[in-house]
């Protein structure tokens, strides 16, 4: 006889509010059934009430974690409409801001997962490097979450002492290299826990339309700082992790071999980083039509969409986040999973709500 | 991928126009159900739908794809506020609908029901249309 499991919107197994109803039999889920916009705010249609300016700050809270990917798609789809090219010490920036921002945002869920497999001492090691991530991002941009590093045109800050935060990447790879990633990939309890749980396969993760690390976890290649580059990532050398496996274990491969490509990432731009300008244009006009930009956040191909009638504000603003593309997948890879499972496997694609209801 | 012949195996005479983020076709009578037919069967993922208020109940409809990392843009329009699912054929775009209808009250035919997605079950679907969103 199946009975249902009802868990949130509010519940300690879940990071932020959401619904899932659980159809399961003994311990075995059946069916699962998702309900979201416990967090919806309206942002599409504020967005539609700003000028590009302004929309720059609201935009950036989209999200707490991956803020600045927000606004670098924001600004691209503006400079596309309005014909501005970054200077190259801007694109460079970018990177740099967009890699470090994945590291913490990778971290974090590295310890989140840590934490659901019942691994404290590694949810408080994580969180620890994460902090050191943040300080970075603080010396760079003088906040902790929030960066207002984009703009129109440009960066609003420089990054005067590269040198520095070249130290810094190297200390942290060297402390993810000694602990993250070999319990992430080889420490047999990890891989008790992950392994054959919550698999989506190749075909599921084309059809449900996933993107990011849960594509790449199911054999899906597809990265858009390779697939369709921008900012200064043509000009960069770094490898696309992919997994075939399909399960918790290969998401969590994935994420970790991408940190260490952010890593790589953020050697090459900050060694690179060219001198020149890197403010945007003082005045911008915006052309009237349509444009679109795609990034690889943490999470995945976040998507901006925005229609322009010439005037300083906005008529359409579009965000498709990555989560969004996700989550529905969650209830393919719950099916047949045991119930003690359910909540890592729904962690496991790192669920954004904030992102996704916006 | 010989882009330039998609438009004709999808029943489409219009050429591509080409721009910095992408490709995009404009196709008032496109029929949306064939192109997300053609579309699974060459491997494309399906990214998202944005919809636009348009004149009166019309919206302007976009469909986003992707194939090989190129971005493919159909644009159509709804036909009295409705338009045909393709939830049946790509699950990736069940979510996207029900927020579109959400948002715009777009009616997708085909759907056995179209649940809320970011509103809550009695609240009026539309907020997003002008004067939507009113409880009648």
């Amino acid at each position: 006889m199946s009975y249902r499991i009802p868990i949130g919107p509010y519940h300690p197994a879940l990071e932020e509010p959401y619904k899932i109803d659980l159809v399961c039999e003994g311990e075995t889920i059946l069916e699962a059934e998702l309900k979201v916009g416990f967090n919806f705010r309206g942002i599409e249609y504020l967005a539609e009430q700003r000028n590009y300016i302004q929309n720059i700050t609201l935009l950036e809270r989209v999200c707490g974690i991956c803020s600045n990917v927000h606004t670098l798609s924001f600004c691209r789809a503006v400079e596309c409409l309005a014909g501005i090219k970054p200077p190259d010490r801007a694109q460079y920036i970018r990177v740099v801001v967009a890699e470090l921002e994945r590291l913490h945002s990778h971290i974090l869920w590295a310890g989140i997962a840590a934490e659901l497999m019942g691994f404290q001492t590694m949810f408080m090691t994580c969180f620890a490097i994460r902090e050191k991530v943040m300080d970075l991002l603080e010396v760079i941009s003088g906040n902790r979450v929030n960066y207002a590093m984009n703009c129109i045109g440009g960066v609003n800050r420089d990054i005067c002492d590269p040198e520095s935060i070249l130290s810094g990447v190297d200390a942290l790879e060297k402390e993810i290299t000694r602990i993250v990633i070999p319990i992430f990939t080889t420490d047999r309890t990890v891989q008790a826990r992950c392994a054959g749980v919550g698999i989506m396969t190749k075909q599921q993760a084309l059809a449900w339309g996933t993107v990011g690390p849960t594509a790449r976890a199911s054999g899906l290649s597809q990265d858009i700082r390779k697939a369709a580059p921008y900012a200064a990532y043509d000009r960069l050398d770094f490898s696309v992790p992919v997994e075939n496996a399909g399960d918790v274990r290969a998401r969590l491969v994935v994420r970790a071999l991408e940190i260490l490509e952010s890593c790589r990432l953020l050697r090459q731009a900050l060694h690179d980083l060219p001198n020149g300008p890197w403010r945007g244009p003082d005045f911008v006009e915006v052309a009237v039509g349509e444009a679109i930009s795609r990034i690889e956040g943490p999470r995945g191909e976040v998507f901006y969409r925005l229609t322009s009638n010439g005037s300083e504000i906005p008529t359409r603003v579009r965000i498709r986040t990555p989560t969004f593309a996700n989550m529905p997948a969650v209830c393919l890879m719950l099916q047949n999973a045991t119930l003690a499972d359910a909540p890592l496997i729904q962690a496991s694609i790192d669920p954004c709500y904030s992102c996704t209801d916006r | 991928m010989d882009f330039n012949a998609i438009p004709v195996q999808v029943g489409l005479s219009q050429p591509w126009e080409k721009r910095a983020d992408g490709l995009w076709l404009v196709a008032p009578n496109l029929d949306v159900e064939k192109l997300t037919a053609w579309m699974i069967a060459h491997q494309a993922r399906f990214v998202t739908m944005t919809a636009q208020a348009g004149i009166g109940r019309e919206c302007r409809m976009e469909y986003h794809w992707d194939i090989e990392g190129q971005l493919l843009t159909f644009v159509t329009q709804t036909h009295k506020g409705s338009i045909a699912s393709i939830s049946a054929l790509c699950p990736a775009a069940d979510w996207v609908e029900r927020e579109v209808h959400d948002y715009f009250a777009v009616n997708f035919g085909g759907r056995e029901d179209i649940p809320p997605l970011m509103l809550r079950p009695k609240d009026p679907p539309g907020i997003f249309s002008p004067g939507g969103g009113k409880k009648s």
